[in-house]
């Protein structure tokens, strides 16, 4: 098992889209909580104006927490769903599968190595975010000329938690869509309409209908939210403009973390029946 | 399974849907150490059969046994080395890193990558990117790949594909020089030539089923003689009345005679003496392509 651990993780490693996923989720990550967050401050007024306009106190170090997690249910998710795909849907694509099935580890061996390469390669996806946000928080800290706060250690580590947490829910949806589809196109594809059309649009009327809000309340998003607003994430913001919007309905936290694990379950079982069952040609 | 046979299989089936079979009910058998070619014209169910032999698809009913194991069984995998129709590797990859990925995989250690990368004379390509690899490269990337675990049987299913010519008499060699170490080997291909220069004995598949196996000589069947001489019916009279000749033909202005070959200088004395102008006289043996040929298409014709 550790020799197909090994591989999994050096095939993840030499993968240029691995880095490619985790340049841009990172980059956009910090241009949205950071960047645009702090040209907004500049230049309006808490409060005021149709958008969300962030205080100065959230863009210091010791709200980093709560204020990089609200960018992980759609935003880190979707660069999740794409690393998981591609960990599995690619193999079809080459025929790489039946090269890895003829060797000794049975497939379901194989299988597990993968994931354990994918759950292992999520760290620096969550790790980079709040490393680069340290830095930039301190520097707009340093900019202003205010004392920078350290963000309490134990929130900074549930925050992480919980930000691999929710990748990792994406990235097992990846997984079986991959699977499902044989293929990384229309997985993508499919998975990216799920995330904006079908969460996103009836999360937005589940205001309005209140038949679709038990639905909403098992939605990744509804749970991912609430997962990260129970940690003191502020679900404003990015959160409540664009395409990763949500307003609620919110769950307790309890529930979002076992509706969360639940979906990684489901996804994975789901995944490794099919890869196991099914004839590769 | 019997001792003897490294992979044996009984009433193997793989059926898609209702409309197609692509596996009939094929039972063979492949001893250890031989080179076996497994000969059938595209689309006859070939590799359809490989995969099933690797776990790779699920028969349809019917059951094989590889190296003692049930086919995809770790156990049975680690002892064999595959190359199933075009090379598969991780195209970002160097094929030095593509070997260690399935090395890894495989518990095989990294040392051996060298060696197998200099058996099929890729070691100065080694460190290139798969996707840079021209198909020849692929294919002897492919069959390094087979090579890794220094398996007891391999399975390679055309292996000499795109190869140029050159490339495929290296192949050849290479395929016989495996035999001769005492691996079992085999080898599907379409190519007559290839089968019939490095296997001990051949299966012939048509539609899924196998219509025919033995050895060359077995599938090829006795010599004949051919005699062509004046006056033919005189000829003909003289050589069925002679006690060595079992069978006397007229074809195409000549006689197709049925007898041992080395008879052949009585037979021809004989005629001599009765007075028959012998103007030709040659051993004929049916080609390994004409017995494919009337294996393949006999069961068409009927169709």
């Amino acid at each position: 098992m550790r020799g197909s651990i090994s591989a999994e993780l050096l095939l993840l490693r030499k993968r240029r889209s691995t880095w490619i996923l985790l340049a841009l989720w990172t980059a956009l990550a910090m241009f949205f909580s950071y960047v645009i967050a702090y040209i907004d401050y500049r230049n309006g007024d808490p409060g005021e104006g149709p958008g969300y306009t962030p205080t100065l106190e959230e863009l210091l170090p010791d709200q980093l927490p709560g204020h990089l997690s609200g960018g992980f249910p759609f935003f880190g998710g979707v660069f999740a769903l794409m690393l998981g795909v591609l960990t599995l849907g690619s193999e079809y694509g080459w025929g790489t599968l039946r090269t890895i099935f003829v060797q000794r580890p049975g497939r379901l061996q194989v299988f597990a190595a993968k994931l354990v390469a994918l759950a292992a390669g999520l760290v620096p996806f969550a790790l980079a975010v709040f490393a680069l946000g340290t830095v930039s928080s301190y520097a707009i800290a340093w900019n202003e000329g205010v004392a920078p706060g350290a963000p309490p250690l134990w929130d900074l580590v549930r925050a992480l938690a919980a930000g691999w947490l929710i990748l990792a829910v994406w990235a097992a949806f990846g997984v079986a869509l991959g699977l499902l589809s044989r293929g990384t196109a229309l997985a993508i594809g499919v998975g990216i309409l799920y995330a904006l059309v079908i969460e996103g649009l009836i999360s937005a009327f589940a205001d309005q209908i209140g038949l679709l809000e038990p639905l909403v309340q098992f939605f990744l998003r509804a749970n991912a939210y609430s997962l990260v607003e129970g940690l003191g994430a502020t679900t404003t913001g990015a959160a409540t403009e664009g395409p990763g919007a949500f307003s609620g309905p919110f769950v307790g936290g309890a529930q979002a973390l076992i509706v969360l694990v639940g979906y990684i379950a489901v996804f994975l079982l789901l995944s490794g029946f099919l890869l196991r069952r099914r004839d590769v040609t | 399974m019997d001792g003897g046979f490294v992979l044996e299989t009984r009433e193997l089936t793989k059926r898609y849907g209702e409309r197609i079979l692509a596996v009939d009910h094929l039972t063979m058998r492949v001893r250890r150490g031989e080179v076996y070619g497994f000969l059938g014209p595209n689309g006859a169910g070939k590799t359809t059969t490989l995969r099933m032999l690797l776990g790779l698809i699920r028969p349809s009913s019917g059951d094989a046994l590889v190296l003692g194991a049930a086919p995809g069984a770790p156990t049975g995998l680690a002892r064999i080395g595959a190359l199933v129709e075009t090379p598969a590797f991780y195209p970002f990859l160097s094929g030095r890193d593509n070997l260690r990925v399935l090395a890894r995989h495989s518990g095989v250690p990294e040392p051996r990558i060298e060696a197998v990368l200099a058996e099929v004379e890729l070691s100065a390509r080694g460190g290139d990117r798969f996707a840079s690899y021209s198909l020849g490269m692929k294919q002897r990337l492919g069959v390094a790949a087979a090579l890794l675990k220094d398996p007891e049987l391999l399975i390679l299913d055309e292996p000499t594909n795109g190869m140029d010519t050159a490339g495929m008499a290296e192949m050849r060699t290479f395929i016989r020089s495996l035999g001769a170490s005492g691996r079992t080997v085999l080898l599907s291909s379409h190519l007559m030539g290839e089968v019939e220069q490095v296997c001990d004995r051949i299966g012939v598949i048509r539609g899924g089923r196998l219509v025919g196996e033995g050895t060359l000589d077995e599938l090829r069947g006795r010599a004949s003689l051919r005699v062509r001489a004046e006056p033919v019916a005189l000829a003909e009279r003289v050589l069925a009345a002679l006690a060595p000749v079992e069978e006397v033909a007229a074809l195409d202005g000549s006689l197709l005679v049925t007898a041992d070959p080395t008879t052949a200088a009585g037979i021809n004395r004989a005629l001599v003496e009765a007075g028959v102008a012998v103007s030709e006289l040659r051993q004929e043996r049916a080609s390994l392509e004409q017995v494919f040929l009337e294996l393949t298409q006999a069961g068409e014709e009927g169709e």
